[in-house]
């Protein structure tokens, strides 16, 4: 026998001929009916052992195929077979360890900068070590969800770039996103898991449990989290806040005009204002003064109540304990109840004008420490911040409106050092009788909305009026005023339960995309051929999202703690803890998305939406054919079926690189590095803001889980409130549910200069890269106070 | 020519500040926005730099 053999990396080891029999053994022991005995498989491995010497073999392939030959040979056939398959298994593992390792080394190894694997989602920083742990996670649940998990043709379509299953790495464990209703979920306090919160009093602590319910959120799914009503939902900490300056404001008026103890003002203060039949509101402060200018004070204070400040102390004023307090003061009782009523009328006129100043200010500092937790909490996997969204613009109360103009505000200021923040994407509701027009009570909002968008990309707008949006809206609640996720997703419909067509509680259960320019190559111009291909690819998406929701199902509130555990997704409050969630769950979307609808066009016909009427037509009957096929699955199924502009970020290239090497390069097609975002006109494609919205509003009504259209402005139309709000106007006139104006906005840290940046900076004179002195930035300080200091 | 201006200044004492530091640029994609376009995949990259504006 040989003395070496040659493992599978090239490296020797000393021959040891019980591990041939260890093998046979294992083989013979999985098959019935074929027994061996320990002499036998003696006999069969000295028979190896001698093949092995006669014919001078020694590496580790050959000496398996031996094994394989020399049971053969003696009838061991059954055996024989599962040697086989445990070799044939073992080399799968093998592989599939080198394929899965040579990803792990590119995460490893190359820096983000040149390996676009790190690069597949623009918030992770590829280059950190949480951001590498992610990854490392993600390619593995990926290769196991493909090998173990999907049925083979689904499995392969996905892998050959037929269909793209989003967020495969959770295929086994959750679902997309949600739209956060904070109201219930204060009310009486939260548990995150780690801890209880109580019920938050002011605007402060509003604000901060916002971000955490977000992340809190977050962390059980693997999408974005939004909340779709944060103008109702922070009015409430508005009010509390204000209740709160109010009645301190008073009682510290009381107090000081009056002369009186401590006690006297906790006691006067508090006879007064229970006596009142309301609360002290922001928007009812005149409502408030007659009210109180109308108590009978002298039936309000007894003569005989005796002060419970000093004199219900006794001695203890003389000891030690002796405060400036305790100074002898008039009594309260003293004074007539004409002088009280005189005094509590300047009381509150004081307590209103300071309660409303000093919860503005306040509410301001929440909504930018808001947008500074949301930008700098790293609490995602892969120390990302949470993927958060606020949808706002529609509640018309003092204490909402309050909020919003903070928040508005707050994001115009920017960040610490005037950097736009990137999260959360906020979504100004428009709505007409509401804030669209300039006889609405937030029309002042809207326009401050449009101003800050024009300067830091964000609030984007959406549109309540699109009759698609309309249609569930009911005035006054907030539940049927459509809300959008961040990246574009929508949901309001509900198939499964009518009556509860809403937006909060709910959201996208997984979508998975369609490679629909390569449906448009394949057809070569025939359309009937394209809609063959079409439907059997949609059946096959079907399938897909039909084997994942199932998956789903089988989950337990326990696997939720805070999404379904605090009863945040629709009608989970009434599960117990280990009861599944499928009946929940149906409230969900199950989604099919597209990219490349240009593409397709092309390859159909030669032209895109945006060059031709005809093409415009067929992309329409594409998307609308797409949708009939969701309605129908749904009216099957009773499951929210749902098509969706998908936002395709890692996709946008990864379908069109599959196409190229298939295809080769067509022009319109694959000819560049990615495929047009769902029915977007093309990028590179010049056309008119209003034509652009024009083409694209109608796919707006089709794709009811979700759209954005977007506009493209150069620095100077933005800059022009007019032309901005005519194009906002324009999108909602033509029925889009969500859009977006995109404009260029840059930012030099060294002098803080934000807006466009060519190769130069317009304020310091650097060249990307260069140096400035700093005898410069401090001349250029008395100019722009936002210089940053650089001493 | 940066060189000779960095030059220049600290030859009168003063410190210089933003050597090899970028622009940031900040950009929107599927709908959120990104604070740099380094972070971009390579296709998205090739899509930013295809954007044309629309006229009003």
């Amino acid at each position: 026998m040989p003395a070496t053999i040659i493992k599978r990396d090239g490296t020797p080891v000393a021959f040891d001929a019980t591990k041939i029999l260890n093998a046979i053994t294992k083989a013979n022991k999985a098959v019935e009916g074929e027994p061996m005995t320990p002499t036998d498989l003696l006999f069969v491995t000295e028979k190896v052992c001698a093949k092995l010497d006669a014919r001078a073999l020694s590496h580790v392939e050959e000496i398996q195929d031996v094994v394989e030959e020399t049971l053969i040979q003696y009838d061991y056939a059954k055996t024989a077979k599962a040697y086989i398959l445990y070799r044939a298994e073992h080399a799968k593992l093998r592989n599939a360890e080198s394929w899965l390792m040579d990803v792990y080394k590119k995460l490893t190894y190359a820096p983000a900068a040149s390996e676009d694997l790190k690069r597949e989602n623009a918030n992770i920083d590829g280059d950190t070590a949480m951001g590498t742990m992610l990854k490392y996670g993600s390619e593995g649940a990926k290769f196991f969800i493909d090998n173990y998990v999907l049925p083979k043709d689904i499995s392969a379509a996905h892998q050959n770039g037929d269909i793209h299953i989003h967020d495969k790495d959770f295929y086994m464990l959750t679902e997309t996103c949600c739209q956060i209703d904070l109201i219930p979920l204060f009310k009486n306090g939260f548990s995150t898991g780690h801890g209880h919160l109580r019920e938050p009093n002011s605007i402060e602590s509003y604000s901060a449990l916002a971000c955490i319910a977000i992340q809190a959120n977050q962390n059980e799914m693997h999408g974005g989290q939004s909340s779709p009503n944060f103008d109702y939902a922070m009015a409430q900490g508005v009010a509390k806040t204000y209740a709160k300056e109010y009645k301190k404001a008073f009682a510290a008026y009381m107090q000081i005009r009056g002369e009186l103890t401590d006690g006297e003002t906790a006691s006067l203060t508090k006879a007064i204002l229970d006596a009142l039949p309301m609360r002290p509101r922001m928007a009812e402060a005149k409502a408030f003064g007659c009210a109180l200018a109308a108590l009978d004070y002298a039936r309000l204070i007894p003569e005989e109540t005796p002060p419970c400040g000093r004199a219900a102390q006794g001695q203890a004023d003389q000891d030690a304990n002796w405060e400036p307090d305790d100074f002898p003061k008039p009594r309260r009782a003293q004074m007539p109840p004409a002088a009280i009523r005189e005094l509590a009328i300047a009381a509150h006129a004081y307590a209103a004008s300071h309660a409303q100043k000093s919860t503005n200010r306040r509410t301001y500092q929440a909504m930018e420490a808001f947008i500074h937790n949301l930008n700098t909490m790293n609490s995602r996997a892969g120390a990302q911040v949470p993927f958060s969204s606020v949808n706002y613009g529609t509640d018309t109360s003092a204490e909402g409106r309050m909020a919003i103009r903070n928040l508005l505000l707050a994001t115009e200021a920017g960040l610490g050092n005037g950097e736009t923040s990137i999260f959360p994407v906020q979504i100004f509701k428009v709505k007409s009788g509401v804030n669209y027009n300039p006889e609405d009570p937030n029309y002042d909002l809207f326009k401050l909305a449009m101003r800050v968008s024009a300067k830091r990309l964000f609030p984007n707008f959406s549109f309540i009026d699109a009759p698609f949006n309309l249609a569930y809206y009911h005035p006054g609640d907030y539940n049927t005023e459509v809300a959008y996720m961040g990246c574009r997703t929508r949901v309001l419909g509900n198939v499964y339960d009518p009556a509860r067509q809403v937006t909060c509680g709910r959201g996208n259960l997984s979508f998975t995309s369609l490679n629909l320019p390569r449906l448009g190559i394949e057809a070569k111009g025939d359309i009937a051929r394209f809609y063959e291909l079409l439907d059997a690819m949609i059946d096959l998406v079907f399938r897909q999202l039909l084997h994942r929701f199932k998956i789903q199902c089988a989950k337990k509130v326990r696997n939720y703690p805070f999404l379904m555990g605090e009863g945040i997704w629709l009608d989970s409050g009434a599960l117990d803890r280990d009861d599944r969630i499928e009946n929940v769950l149906r409230h969900g979307t199950l989604t099919i998305g597209f990219i490349g609808l240009a593409e397709t066009l092309k390859a159909l016909s030669g032209r895109h939406h945006g060059e031709s009427e005809e093409a415009q037509k067929l992309g329409l009957e594409i998307i609308g054919h797409i949708r009939r096929r969701a309605d129908q699955k749904s009216e099957e199924t009773g499951l929210n079926f749902s098509v969706i502009a998908t936002p395709a970020e890692g996709l946008s290239g990864r379908f069109v690189a599959v196409d190229r090497r298939r295809y080769g390069v067509l022009p319109g097609v694959t000819d560049r590095d990615y495929y047009t975002n769902s029915f977007h006109v093309p990028v590179y494609y010049p056309i008119k803001a209003f034509r652009k919205i024009q083409i694209e509003a109608p796919y707006h009504a089709l794709t009811n889980a979700g759209h954005i259209t977007y506009v493209e402005l150069d620095g100077d139309v933005c800059g022009n409130p007019e032309a901005f709000e005519t194009i906002i106007r324009y999108m909602h006139d033509q029925g889009v549910g969500y859009g977006s104006v995109n404009h260029p906005l840059d930012r030099d840290p060294i002098c803080g200069y934000v807006g466009v940046i060519h190769d130069v900076c317009p304020r310091c004179g650097r060249r990307e890269g260069e140096a400035v002195s700093v005898e410069k930035l401090k001349e250029l300080k008395k100019i722009y106070p936002d210089v940053p200091d650089w001493e | 020519m940066p060189a000779q201006n960095s030059a220049a200044v600290q030859e009168r004492g003063g410190r210089m500040v933003g050597k090899s530091v970028g622009f940031e640029r900040t950009r929107r994609i599927t709908g959120y926005l990104v604070g740099t376009l380094e972070r971009f995949n390579n296709a998205k990259r090739a899509e930013e730099k295809d954007r044309v504006k629309h006229g009003a």
